[in-house]
């Protein structure tokens, strides 16, 4: 069993809440979920609209055709009608717009029990929920029960106020559409479950890796990480700085660093251009520094609120000057906890940047995770802080000393007598700033090392889906496309033979590890969020792997599961 | 600890930079507090004063011109109870990082901000800073510059900072009272350094700066905000005057993050509370 159900409205009036509110009532219920939010870049006037797939199954991607249309109003239907069927639900008030089409119309008078109960028009929103929740046979207490945690600092009035709305939208269901209510959300015995955005993943994953100071600029669709933090700041004891700019936010993050705090900012494509130059300091000074990019589409201000993998050639050349970086690209929610772990990791072992990308598909999008996969991901993690020492008592401490892996032991200034410098010049093995050809060149191949000590110990081939050995057809693709791809590959198997090859571990790459994925006389098929194929790019540049065929998308929204299918069917 | 211990490298500045007082100043300043090299940090900018990195022992995060001060703030953020040093020079202070001087003085972050303010742009070999007169003549400004000079100390008055000074390279003693007193402040501190640039400034020179500064006198109330904002506005007829000229005690950036009452952040524990997985249920 799977299904759609969105709901939709005018900007300003809650629809995200609802929509989230939703989505955990469908995983309290027992099912997986993932969504979808849709907005424009603006607080009031607009059209926001929420979707949620839920399904039996672990879900990651998003359908194109709608089961279940909550219209708040009529923009909502006029919106949405080609991904409407004549199965579809539409729930909607006959008092304010009426519905042509062939659809099962299911009329609830929204504007009438506002009138009845007195209610502000946000409430229409819980009208809708306690209405949605009735025609899909899910229980009505599941929802009163999260209206009680939503308002739980309020009075009980307040409570149960809210609660008689979404039990008369519940009732009105039962009294007047009994035969067309489904047995889709009817409660069952399941794991409990998380419902994370990838920015959700990041954040928790941060607090779990120890990261102890988060500074950043407020940017979409980064910028609930920043705000997630900072109201963690009393419970966890992290300090978040809302700095004046990416520059700042880079640059403070670059200094508790040195100093042998774990720290990290985030931003997306536009204040990450901002923190480059300070990349390459970071690189050259070899202080470790995470970097989360939620990527939106650009150029420049670009359409803020939409998504697009277009950075993803911009992130690996960020910075002027050679030196190691490593990037990392989450396929989804639970990829996003484990690679964030990995990347304070990374940034200890390495003493570089590593950076860890999203768009906003992922960083806004909502999924269901079993809780108890999420806390062996996170509380069974260990910490590695490499060669990050408190004191030094052998000969005398030379920051960089040149060794075999290219990673020298960095003392964490303060904790003893020792002092030394950080330098953005070029330096001698002590930090002090030097222009001779000899050492300069030394310096240079002592961090290019690490990125081969990087890809001989934690640098991760591809994921393989499906039965690669023996497929036809193989998508490949990285970061959020994992999703959609690998949800296609499950619709068709039966009718093609396919695979699906998914990078995580985008920059630098394995030639070894990667190439042996690569054979002769299959069809592989680039999927990218882009207009230029990035990644075949980096691919080809990388491992020599040129993938001809492509499948790119560009218009701001993600893959639809039936995009990839129509497009190999 | 005496100035020795705080000598690295021995400078490459120009012979009669201002630079070379300004160097022995702050050395004796820190030895004269007993501070050790490992005892407190230094964050470096780009340009003639950066390259005091290699001159001076401490622990030294050599930045990117502008960035320094956004350092600092990291660093002090990371470990509060060590003392926080910036050296850079006008342009990379008032230029390039002028937006994190403001904010910085806004958070009133426990750091001591020393720009070496020479009016030029020595290491790129002359070009007018953003000090330099209205109508000074340099490589990037032929004509004489069309702006204003900016104001350091009005700016880091009026935008929160509590401890501003000006002190000139040319009057070494009064320089080390007045370091001595910023090292002493807790709060964010700017000290304008009035330093001449012996190979391209030919007009801001030692001489000029003994004709047009003067020592506040010992009746001056450095807490009074209103003159303080007189005496910075004296530079506008080019008189600079000399000493602390605001300095007010208030709550530093770190002191009010409750997340360090136990100490410093490098040593401190996160709680991880699994209760925080319930907002997302």
């Amino acid at each position: 069993m799977n299904f759609l159900w969105k709901i939709g409205g005018e900007a300003g009036f809650g629809i995200v809440t609802t929509g989230s509110l939703f989505s955990k009532i469908a995983a309290k219920s027992g099912y997986y979920i993932f969504d979808f939010i849709q907005y424009p870049s603006l607080i009031r006037g607009g059209h926001n609209s929420f979707e949620a797939l839920v399904s039996d199954e672990e879900v990651s991607n998003i359908k194109e055709t709608i089961d279940f249309l909550v219209c708040l109003n009529k923009e909502t239907l006029d919106l949405h009608k080609k991904r409407l069927t004549s199965s579809t639900y539409v729930i909607y008030d006959k008092n304010e717009f009426q519905v042509e089409g062939d659809y099962i119309k299911i009329m609830v008078p929204f504007s009438e029990i506002l009138k009845r109960l007195n209610g502000q028009s946000i409430m229409k929103n819980t009208i809708a929920l306690g209405a949605s929740l009735a025609i899909l046979g899910g229980e009505l207490e599941i929802l009163n029960k999260m209206l009680e945690k939503q308002f739980s600092d309020k009075p009980k009035e307040t409570i149960q106020y809210n609660q008689k709305f979404a039990e008369t939208g519940f009732n009105y269901i039962k009294t007047n559409y009994k035969d067309k209510i489904k047995q889709y959300l009817v409660r069952k015995e399941a794991q409990d479950k998380l419902v994370l955005t990838a920015n959700d993943a990041f954040s928790l994953a941060s607090i779990y890796a120890d990261c102890k100071f988060y500074s950043a600029y407020p940017m979409t669709p980064a910028s609930s990480v920043l705000s997630i933090l900072a109201s963690w700041q009393e419970k966890t004891g992290i300090v978040v700085r809302h700095a004046e700019d990416e520059i700042a936010a880079v640059n403070n993050v670059i200094g508790a660093s040195f100093m042998g705090v774990r720290s990290s900012t985030g931003t997306s494509g536009g204040g990450f251009a901002l923190m480059v130059e300070s990349i390459s300091y970071a690189g050259v000074s070899e202080i470790p520094l995470v970097i989360f990019l939620s990527q939106r589409p650009g150029p420049a201000t670009g359409m803020p609120t939409w998504t697009e993998q277009g950075d993803l050639l911009f992130t690996v050349n960020a910075g002027h000057g050679e030196f190691p970086k490593i990037v990392l690209a989450p396929g989804d929610q639970e990829e996003m906890t484990e690679l964030t772990i990995k990347a304070y990791n990374l940034a200890d072992i390495y003493q570089t940047p590593i950076i860890v990308m999203s768009d906003m598909f992922l960083s806004e999008s909502h999924k269901s995770i079993e809780l108890e996969k999420i806390k062996k991901i996170l509380i069974d993690n260990k910490i590695q802080r490499g060669k990050t020492i408190d004191n030094f008592s052998e000969e005398k401490y030379l920051r960089y000393k040149l060794t075999d892996d290219g990673i020298s032991p960095r003392l964490i200034p303060g904790k003893s007598d020792i002092y030394y410098q950080a330098n953005s010049y070029e330096h001698l093995e002590d930090g002090h700033s030097t222009e001779d050809n000899g050492m300069r060149k030394k310096q240079v191949d002592k961090r290019n090392k690490k990125i081969i000590t990087y890809l001989n110990n934690e640098f991760k081939g591809p994921n393989i889906y499906g039965d690669l050995e023996n497929a036809d057809v193989v998508l490949v693709g990285w970061g959020s496309t994992k999703g959609p791809m690998i949800e296609a590959m499950k619709q068709i198997v039966s009718k093609k033979k396919i695979a699906v090859i998914h990078f995580s571990h985008v920059y630098p790459l394995n030639k070894e590890k990667v190439i042996t994925n690569f054979k002769e006389g299959k069809r592989y098929i680039l999927v990218e969020n882009n207009s230029q194929g990035q990644f075949g790019k980096l691919l080809l540049q990388e491992t020599g792997v040129e993938i001809k065929e492509k499948l790119l998308k560009y218009d701001g929204r993600m893959f639809y599961t039936e995009e990839i299918i129509n497009y190999l069917l | 600890m005496n100035i020795n211990d705080f000598s690295a490298y021995k400078p490459t500045w120009c012979p009669g930079c201002g630079n070379w007082g300004i160097g022995i100043a702050i050395k004796t300043a820190l030895a004269e507090l007993k501070l050790k090299p490992s005892s407190f940090v230094a964050v470096f900018g780009i340009g003639c004063s950066g390259n005091g990195n290699d001159f001076l022992n401490a622990n030294i995060l050599h930045s990117l011109h502008g960035r320094a001060v956004p350092n600092a703030i990291g660093v002090k953020i990371a470990n509060h109870n060590l003392p926080v040093f910036v050296f850079a020079g006008d342009g990379d202070c008032y230029g390039e990082g002028g937006n994190h001087l403001i904010h910085a003085a806004r958070g009133n972050h426990d750091i001591k901000v020393i720009v070496h303010d020479n009016m030029v742009y020595g290491l790129t070999t002359g070009q007018a800073a953003p000090t330099a007169n209205k109508g000074y003549k340099s490589k990037s400004t032929p004509a004489g510059i069309i702006e204003i000079p900016i104001n350091p100390l009005a700016l880091a008055i009026t935008s929160g900072a509590t401890f501003v000074a000006q002190a000139f390279a040319g009057n070494p003693a009064s320089m080390i009272q007045i370091l001595k007193q910023a090292i002493g402040h807790k709060g964010f501190s700017l000290i304008n350094i009035l330093q001449p640039c012996v190979s391209f400034n030919k007009i801001n020179t030692y001489q000029y700066y003994l004709k047009n500064s003067y020592l506040l006198d010992n009746n001056y109330d450095p807490q009074n905000q209103e003159e303080a904002l007189k005496k910075a506005m004296e530079s506008t007829k080019e008189k600079f005057p000399l000493g602390v000229i605001y300095k007010i005690d208030k709550p530093t950036y770190t002191d009010q993050l409750t997340q360090l009452n136990q100490g410093a952040l490098v040593n401190s524990k996160l709680t991880k509370n699994e209760a925080i997985f319930e907002e997302f249920r």
